[in-house]
């Protein structure tokens, strides 16, 4: 049970880390993300290659992935900055399949569907699994605390409040003399460098991944671990990430005692309630757990 | 791979068809985009929705495919207010952003339901099917054109409406500004429930059509789901007609990725023709207003 | 139950519980507690068609084994989680299996990413691990012997069917195979066969499984003039090329891996669609008493393959923890190769491989997919196919090799 919640605490370090990602693009910024995953796989595969072909250290292979997620979030974001928020939501989409289908169908590069194994882990195979566990727990914490330090910074510098000022009314904004177009390049910049980040950490825990893993749907939980936590606010990525986390593996438990449904409508079930509790927080606490304090927009 | 016209005009003729299945949808898509200005992604759920109720009517009661496209219709299009009024409507003071997320999630939600109910099996339409016509070695499929023929239908009846009712009129007065139709005595949350009703019963019908065409599981929906946003964007967010041309531009594109790309990254040509259309004509092919 | 999960999720919220202490735990426990097994079968995802069946098997065969008396006494519990056809969300299944559960023994893993992900899982924990994926890497995967694959080797089951087909006078075979983990290795496994006895590749097209179209691709196979096709796909992209061949006139030999159109299949499409489809499959030798009465068990649906396969995880677990005393993992790992080769009397099923190991026989398992002998890698071997053809809405066998 304890390997189990400790694994678990990894997972939510990742969620964490992707829901700050995407709070720098969406929360702050206003920007909808929903091909978050694409990037999250740009840093797994960046670094995964890097450390298992060229033999890489890891922490430079961890570098590497963010900067590889930041530079395609750069070009991502000079294409679509200028669109309005609905041609974003699908263009983003589309960009993480795209992602998805060449890692599956660059053979020579990627390894195709089978996937990158044997990945390297910090001290994996000189210390028991369970002690791998709590040290990559140390190490995705302290990726989430970090992270979550600097952002907060940016978040309260001039920088942020410009980013939320393009948020609340771009054109005013851009009547107050900011470069819109450039502040939001660099705050996608800075969103797709965590996620890669956190996804070249996801590839030396896991020590293997492949394109099944980086399916939309880890984009949603993502987007629901924001929406539960509190958009905008740093804390509540982090605090929504741990909820998406409870959520999902409770839900295994209260499938479990169900009576009377068979297994394929218990996985049914438990698909449909994840969709289901998006729903109603958007719904019924579109704050989030944890609002956000913002001084540039007072709420009604 | 192509070697005289007649390999072009194949091609040409199978992007017609395979994107006559996607109009339907991408013009629900539209319809709903026209008057609520966000993007339902759980068009894909009420796709699916109405292929299981189509399937339901032609494959366990016997009815024939005239008679259960329209309840397709109906189903997915009450699936589709259903939605809105419960779950979408409350987020509109939200924001577009907001509300797309939601339906997001709404698909998942319409594919679980289906799941509970249906399971994953592989379900088939309760008809023959047909081999073939050749014309000069080309060749056209009755069933896919009796196909196509029922998505013209849809889709001009939906023109038709648009064009000549009173209803239709009091639509686009809305899409066009919603605030002077108000003044005008348009009621705006009527419009948007015909508006939503009829988007989510067109997407019902295009996937009962996807049904007839291949077969039906939870995932039917979502299968075609990019290529049907991709046809809404080329054709220009919100506008119908440019729905169906949109839908035939992505048809035509992913049949020609087989000879250009390879047909693995049909799906990329896709996304490649949202991303030309974005940067070079950022309203769509047909798009008015932006 | 209730109580224990809110307790759980108490506790993964209050993370400061779970760094108190961490032991893996010992896996003694006493004759009354149940053994537990697990199984990860796809229940939702692109998986969503096969794993219900899979695990259903697997149900039946832990049913089977608790009315016979259970391993030693002790009755069998199977676990299972979705694995939503996703390597994260197997793993997280995989995580709460091992940890929560504390299975023995891990099987029906369906997606080779699945499998791939959650091997070094199994094999930290001593988990034997055993699966229907078709990648040929996961064996050469450092798993110190945990991991049993039931799936027979890809570049094996292409040679095989290569020469099967050239002996019934195939001579151009297309290639019309869905982007999986093997498909580049069965195009070459098929070229050099089918090139060494004057026939050839006709044509080569790999696709995206997730389409509902694939008329441009149909056009190509008319076009390559060729007898025979292979379709390397899965169900629902199957289903959709057989009815497209079929509209397209495609008179050639259409022939594909049985679990790509299992008897299901018949329920989709209709029979003048499926007429002559010819399949291939790992294979028990038919003529022995234990496929018929295999058949009976699984009631009037024939069995599809891979929960064939799934019936044989399950049984082989059951008896190789009979065999070994103690249900233990690494008993479990130990003891499979003395429960399904060797001279032992043949069984085919958990109920007679229990009695007989609790009389102090030698047993020798021969399953549902086939007579289950391992190699050093885990991989299957000395399996025969079978063959079958469609007709009229059901498979008739046309012959075993």
């Amino acid at each position: 049970m304890d390997a189990y919640l400790i694994a678990m605490l990894v997972f939510a370090g990742f969620y964490a880390l992707m829901a700050l990602g995407l709070n720098v693009i969406w929360g702050l910024t206003g920007m909808v993300n929903l091909g978050l995953v694409g990037f999250f796989a740009l840093g797994a595969y960046a670094s995964a290659l890097l450390t298992t072909k060229l033999f890489w250290p890891m922490p430079l292979g961890w570098a590497a992935g963010a900067v590889v997620a930041a530079a395609a979030g750069a070009v991502m974001a000079l294409i679509v900055a200028r669109l309005r928020g609905d041609y974003l939501a699908i263009v983003t989409l589309g960009f993480a399949e795209v992602i998805r289908l060449t890692a599956s169908n660059e053979i020579w590069l990627t390894n195709g569907t089978d996937g990158i194994s044997g990945i390297p882990g910090p001290w994996r195979g000189d210390v028991s699994p369970p002690e791998f566990n709590l040290i990559y727990l140390g190490i995705v914490w302290t990726a989430v605390a970090v992270v979550f330090v600097l952002l907060a910074r940016l978040s309260h510098s001039p920088f942020g409040r410009v980013l939320r000022a393009i948020r609340e009314d771009e054109d005013v904004a851009a009547v107050a003399g900011k470069p819109v177009l450039w502040f939001k390049v660099r705050a996608f910049t800075i969103g797709a460098a965590v996620l890669g980040g956190a996804g070249a950490l996801y590839a030396h825990y896991n020590a293997y991944i492949a394109p099944d893993g980086f399916a939309p749907l880890l984009t949603i939980y993502i987007v629901l671990a924001l929406t539960a936590g509190g958009v905008g606010a740093m804390r509540g990525a982090i605090i929504g990430a741990l909820f998406v986390i409870a959520l999902l593996e409770s839900t295994r438990f209260l499938s479990a005692i169900i009576p009377g449904v068979s297994p394929v409508q218990k996985a049914a079930l438990r698909e449909g309630a994840i969709a289901l509790s998006l729903i109603l927080l958007l719904r019924f606490r579109p704050q989030g757990l944890i609002p956000e304090k913002t001084r540039t927009k007072a709420f009604p | 791979m192509i070697q005289d016209w007649r390999d072009l005009a194949q091609v040409l003729l199978n992007g017609v068809m395979a994107g006559s299945v996607l109009m339907l949808p991408a013009i629900g898509f539209n319809c709903i985009f026209a008057v609520l200005r966000y993007p339902n992604f759980a068009i894909a759920g009420f796709a699916t929705a109405g292929a299981f109720a189509g399937w339901v009517a032609n494959a366990v009661y016997g009815w024939p495919v005239g008679l259960a496209l329209p309840l397709a219709f109906l189903v997915a299009g009450l699936v589709s207010l259903t939605a809105e009024e419960l779950a979408f409507r409350p987020l509109r003071p939200a924001g577009p952003l907001t509300v797309a997320i939601a339906s997001v999630a709404m698909t998942i939600l319409l594919e679980n339901i289906l799941r509970f109910s249906f399971g994953n099996d592989l379900r088939g339409y309760d008809l023959p099917i047909l081999r073939d016509w050749r014309f000069d070695g080309i060749r056209i499929n009755p069933q896919q054109l009796q196909n196509t023929g029922y998505a013209i239908v849809a889709a001009g009846g939906l023109f038709l409406l648009l064009g000549f009712s009173r209803l239709g009129r009091a639509m686009r007065a809305v899409a066009d500004n919603p605030v002077l139709a108000d003044i005008k005595g348009v009621d705006p949350n009527r419009i948007a429930r015909v508006a939503v009703f009829i988007g989510g019963g067109l997407a019902g019908c295009g996937g009962m059509l996807i049904g007839i065409d291949t077969s039906i599981d939870p995932l039917t929906g979502f299968r075609v789901v990019l290529s049907v946003f991709a046809a809404a964007v080329v054709g220009g967010l919100g506008s119908i007609p440019g729905a169906a041309l949109g839908a035939m531009v992505v048809g035509v594109g992913e049949e020609m990725a087989g000879l250009v790309l390879s047909p693995a990254y049909r799906t990329v040509t896709a996304f490649l023709a949202i991303l030309l259309v974005l940067m070079f004509r950022p309203q769509g092919i047909l798009g008015g207003r932006n | 139950m209730m109580q224990t999960t809110i307790g759980r999720r108490g506790a993964l919220l209050g993370a400061a519980a779970a760094f108190s202490s961490f032991a893996i735990g010992g896996r003694a426990f006493s004759q009354t507690t149940p053994v537990v097994f697990g199984a990860l079968p796809p229940l939702t995802g692109a998986g969503g068609p096969y794993g219900p069946a899979m695990l259903r098997a697997a149900q039946g065969v832990v049913e089977a084994a608790n009315s016979a008396g259970g391993i030693k006494g002790r009755q069998i519990r199977l676990a299972f989680e979705d694995d939503q056809t996703n390597p994260d969300a197997g793993v997280r299944g995989a995580r709460k299996l091992i940890d929560v559960d504390r299975v023995q023994a891990l099987m029906g893993t369906w997606a080779s990413s699945v499998t791939t992900a959650v091997a070094p899982l199994c094999w930290e924990n001593r988990v034997p691990l055993f699966t229907v994926s078709g990648a040929d890497s996961i064996t050469l995967l450092p798993h110190q012997g945990h991991i049993f694959r039931t799936q027979p080797n890809s570049r094996l089951q292409i040679e095989t069917a290569s020469k099967w087909l050239l002996g019934k006078g195939a001579k151009r075979v297309f290639h019309m195979a869905a982007q999986s983990p093997f498909a580049q290795s069965s195009q070459d496994v098929m070229t050099a066969t089918l090139g060494a006895a004057g026939g050839a590749v006709s044509g080569y097209i790999v696709y995206e499984r997730d389409k509902t179209a694939f008329r441009s691709e149909v056009d190509t196979i008319m076009k390559s003039n060729s007898d025979t096709v292979m379709l390397n796909g899965y169900l629902p992209d199957v289903t959709i090329l057989l009815r497209e061949l079929y509209r397209a006139g495609f008179d050639g030999r259409r022939f594909t891996f049985a679990y790509a159109a299992p008897a299901s299949v018949f329920g989709t499409l209709p029979n003048e669609v499926t007429n002559g489809l010819t399949t291939f499959q790992p294979s028990p030798d038919l003529n022995s008493p234990a496929f018929t009465r295999l058949k009976a068990a699984f009631g009037s649906t024939e069995v599809d393959p891979y929960s064939a396969q799934v019936h044989d995880h399950a049984t082989m677990a059951i008896l190789a923890a009979a065999q070994g005393g103690d249900a233990t993992g690494s008993v479990i790992r130990d003891n499979v190769r003395k429960i399904c080769q060797g001279d032992g009397e043949k069984v085919d099923n958990v109920t007679d491989g229990l009695r007989l190991i609790a009389a102090g026989r030698a047993v020798n398992f021969e399953g549902a997919s086939g007579p289950c002998e391992f190699d050093e890698r885990g991989d299957i071997r000395g399996t025969k196919f079978r063959y079958e053809i469609a007709e009229g809405g059901a498979y008739r066998v046309l012959e075993l090799v």
